[in-house]
């Protein structure tokens, strides 16, 4: 059991949990505690001195869209974008629920409703609350530096005052030619007016004190407005629900409609000629409507949950597309060297090409293909698919998809050719002499003999897809990771800044599973060091 | 007729181009005739050719002049009638032991049912001794028990002609001598014409009918033949303590030494 534990670890690359399993077992404990110490306890607490400095350098850097975020703004914002995401969902639900169970959860829904707004009350005023005291704090702060001022503004009047005299007398006094004298009041003018600007000067220092109290941080003013914020917007949340439970819910809608029909039916049943015409005319669209409405389902807008979904997806056909290029482009490169010679330039030329040029270039090829997205067959029968479908696949998924494609090729392309190249000479001996044909020489030899290069390829390949994936959204507008970047950078304040943070998070983090998945399946097919049984 | 001149090789000559684009022969014209069902070992000094010798057999190197004729037919190319065991088993790592012998099976007859060609393949490997380990990946297999598969893999395809290059050249001593018994016993069963080369004159005289003694290269060609005449099947205890086992091995070490000597007298003239 414990090898097993161990070897299948070792198989998914957690061997950093490697010594907690040696030690559960009681295996030489000194050295599983120093393991630990050093695979587990150490990285840990390099994290928490990362979110430290972060924490402590953040706010010192002001942007225009507020303060660098602390990492407990980011983990708010985190849960602000869940949140969101889940109460999409609820309302989706609620949207298509009919029957008893919509009854149970509008009540339900108004219930929490009320008790929200009650909490609304209780937050606002704790806001009005924080903000008086905020208010005392500031007057109190501010009164000595503003007595100050208004003695420091006095004294200045009178002495510039006085000062302005004298120069008034200075200027009486002067003799009819004498232009020293002239001179000596242009130099008492100059020092009058400098001493003037160093008045005006230490003045504004007290006034730039006294406005730097009234922008002052209060912790307990932000926290309570943040608590209004969630209760204000859980409010609107449950009001939504309310609605779609109620009279916006498709099943009340259809019943509408129905009870509407059955009039326009009534009115049919005794009417004739002009009459008759238009009740006609009224139910064939009635019934039109109700069918419409029958089928369909909340506009769910694009949560980032939804986005990251859409974004895996994309940088999976963009990844299966390069697969399927680069890897028989791969073989025949390294069965041939004639093949590889006509590639070279290719694969020279085009492999420092960067996302952004091949981006532009996909977005017109394919929408040279595609004139009307709205109408077209490939992207109506894509649309169509069960659980593809509900992601609204459009060119601009099409484009993003394959210049990750023509991006990510290379790796998979190059080591594919070095794989099947540097096959071992024995091997193709042992298919000479058995005189294998082609296609059993490449699917018994060549392939096999390649596979562990090949998936060594796969897994840079997917790593750069991935990186490209998010530029390729952002310029594309393709909904996804990278357009949930481009928004909240457009959208311009501090809380979407926060949410950019938690983007970082995450990407890294899916890219990293993503890595983590390639060893395996690498590990898996090298045919050295392959577990045998697990 | 056709059963003393099975394999018939005759004026072979294999020139590589040196390092400044001369070719130099490396075998110049070796001539030898071996019977149907005869076991035949090619001894030498290192370096001498006899590899090159054998992979000219196997097809898998070209000749550059002279010809090889293996049952009536002067080959062109390798192929699975004339099965080759190297030094190093060269298995296909990621098949397991059957599959490996199943690869050739398949080729070979791939007009048999899937029951026969299991058979086939299951047939070898339990000749060799691995019947229980038919489904293990050379991986995890010892050098020896690797070594067996390759045997079977050789003797599955029922070739005409066995070609083994110091089969067991990297096998410890105790290795060595159970599957110098493992061929044997096939060849008993089987009389499968062998060409095999090896290092060791004891393998050689236990194991052969003759022993082909080749000169040193370049240029090396047959130097001595010599018939060991001990009847078969074969007894290792009772052979090595014969005045004749001892006869031939050192009629061989002699060969071997002449050789040498000859190579050193060569190489002082020259300088
Ligand atoms: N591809 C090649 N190109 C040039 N020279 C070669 C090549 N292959 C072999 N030779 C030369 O041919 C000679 C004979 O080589 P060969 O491998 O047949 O020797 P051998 O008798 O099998 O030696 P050993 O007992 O060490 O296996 C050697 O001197 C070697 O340097
Ligand atoms: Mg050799």
């Amino acid at each position: 059991m414990k090898y097993k534990i161990l070897k299948a670890l070792d198989v998914a690359g957690l061997q950093f949990l490697d010594p907690i399993v040696r030690l559960i077992y009681g295996e030489e404990p000194k050295v599983q505690l120093s393991k630990i110490g050093r695979f587990i306890v150490i990285p840990i607490l390099a994290f928490i001195a990362f979110l430290g400095i972060w924490g402590y350098v953040a706010p010192k850097h002001a942007t225009k869209s507020g303060e660098v975020p602390t990492p407990g703004v980011v983990a708010n914002a985190a849960d602000g974008i869940w949140t969101f995401h889940k109460r999409e969902n609820i309302k989706s639900r609620d949207y298509l629920l009919a029957g008893d169970r919509k009854e149970t959860s509008l009540t339900e829904a108004q219930d929490r409703l009320a008790s929200i707004t009650k909490a609304e009350k209780a937050a606002s005023s704790k806001v009005a609350e924080a903000q008086s005291a905020l208010s005392a704090e500031i007057a109190s702060l501010q009164a000595p530096h503003k007595k100050e001022l208004a003695e420091l503004k006095a004294f200045n009047k009178t002495a510039s005052n006085s000062r302005k005299d004298s120069l008034s007398e200075l200027a009486e006094s002067v003799s009819e030619n004498s232009s020293s004298e002239r001179e000596a009041y242009l130099d008492a003018l100059r020092d009058h007016n400098s001493l003037s600007a160093l008045e005006k000067e230490n003045e504004k220092k007290i006034s730039a004190k006294i406005d730097e109290i009234a922008g002052m941080k209060y912790q307990p003013l932000i926290d309570a407005r943040f608590a209004l914020k969630l209760v204000a917007e859980e409010k609107q949340f449950l009001q939504k629900r309310v609605e779609y439970l109620s009279k916006n819910n498709r099943s009340e809608k259809v019943a509408e409609y129905e009870a509407k029909l059955g009039e326009y039916e009534a009115t049919l049943a005794s009417s004739s000629g002009k009459e008759l015409e238009k009740t006609g005319a009224r139910i064939l669209r009635q019934e039109e409507r109700i069918e419409r409405v029958s089928d369909s389902s909340y506009a769910q807008p694009w949560t980032f949950p939804r986005q990251i979904k859409r974004s895996l997806m994309c940088v999976f056909f963009g990844f299966i597309l390069a697969s399927m290029i680069a890897i028989p482009i791969g073989i025949l490169c390294g069965l041939s060297s004639v093949f590889m010679a006509a590639m070279t330039p290719f694969i020279a030329l085009f492999k420092p090409v960067s996302p952004i040029v091949w981006l532009p270039i996909a977005l017109i090829v394919v929408g040279g293909f595609i004139p009307d997205p709205d109408k077209h067959w490939f992207i109506d029968s894509i649309n169509s698919l069960p659980i593809i479908g509900s992601y609204d696949l459009n060119p601009a998924f099409i484009a993003s998809a394959i210049t990750v494609a023509l991006c990510s090729l290379w790796p998979t392309l190059v080591n594919t050719a070095l794989g099947v190249a540097s096959i071992d000479k024995d091997h193709i001996n042992v298919a000479r002499v058995l005189r294998l044909g082609f296609w059993s020489r490449l699917f018994k030899i060549v392939i096999p003999s390649a596979l562990p290069l090949i998936f060594a390829g796969l897994r840079i390949s997917l790593g750069v897809g991935w990186m490209v994936l998010i530029a390729a959204e952002l310029l594309s507008s393709s909904e996804g990771i990278g357009k949930f970047v481009w928004d909240m950078f457009n959208n311009g304040s501090s809380d979407s800044f926060a949410q950019m943070f938690v983007v970082v998070f995450v990407v890294g983090l899916i890219g990293m599973i993503l890595d983590r998945t390639m060893i395996v399946f690498q590990r898996l097919v090298s045919f050295d060091e392959a577990p045998t049984s697990i | 007729m056709l059963q003393d001149r099975y394999v018939e090789l005759f004026n072979v000559v294999k020139a590589y181009p040196n390092p400044f684009g001369e070719d130099i022969a490396v075998v110049d014209g070796f001539n030898l005739t071996i019977s149907q069902g005869e076991f035949i070992s090619v001894i030498g000094h290192s370096g001498c050719g006899k590899s090159t010798v054998l992979t000219m057999i196997a097809g898998l190197n070209p000749i550059t002049d002279g010809g090889i004729v293996v049952a009536g037919k002067e080959i062109s190319g390798p192929g699975p009638d004339r099965a080759v065991v190297f030094q190093a088993p060269c298995l296909l790592p990621w098949m397991t032991a059957f599959q490996n012998v199943m690869l050739g099976v398949k080729q070979v007859y791939p007009n048999a049912s899937k029951s026969d060609k299991m058979a086939m393949a299951e047939y070898s490997l339990s000749v060799v001794g691995l019947a229980d380990a038919m489904d293990k990946y050379p991986r995890e297999l010892s050098g020896g028990m690797q070594q067996r598969v390759g045997i079977a893999r050789a003797i599955a395809l029922k070739p005409k002609m066995l070609l083994l290059d110091e089969p067991f050249g990297r096998l410890d001593s105790l290795t060595r001598m159970e599957l110098q018994d493992v061929i044997l016993n096939i060849l008993n069963f089987d009389k499968i014409t062998t060409m095999m080369i090896t290092h060791d004159p004891d393998e050689a005289v236990y194991m052969s009918d003759r022993i082909c003694m080749m000169t040193n290269g370049p240029g090396a060609k047959v130097g001595e033949v010599m018939d060991i005449h001990f009847e078969r099947p074969r007894n290792r205890q009772e052979i090595m303590g014969t005045s004749e086992f001892f006869d031939y091995r050192g009629r061989l070490i002699q060969f071997l030494n002449d050789c040498e000597t000859e190579k050193e007298e060569r190489r002082k003239a020259a300088s």
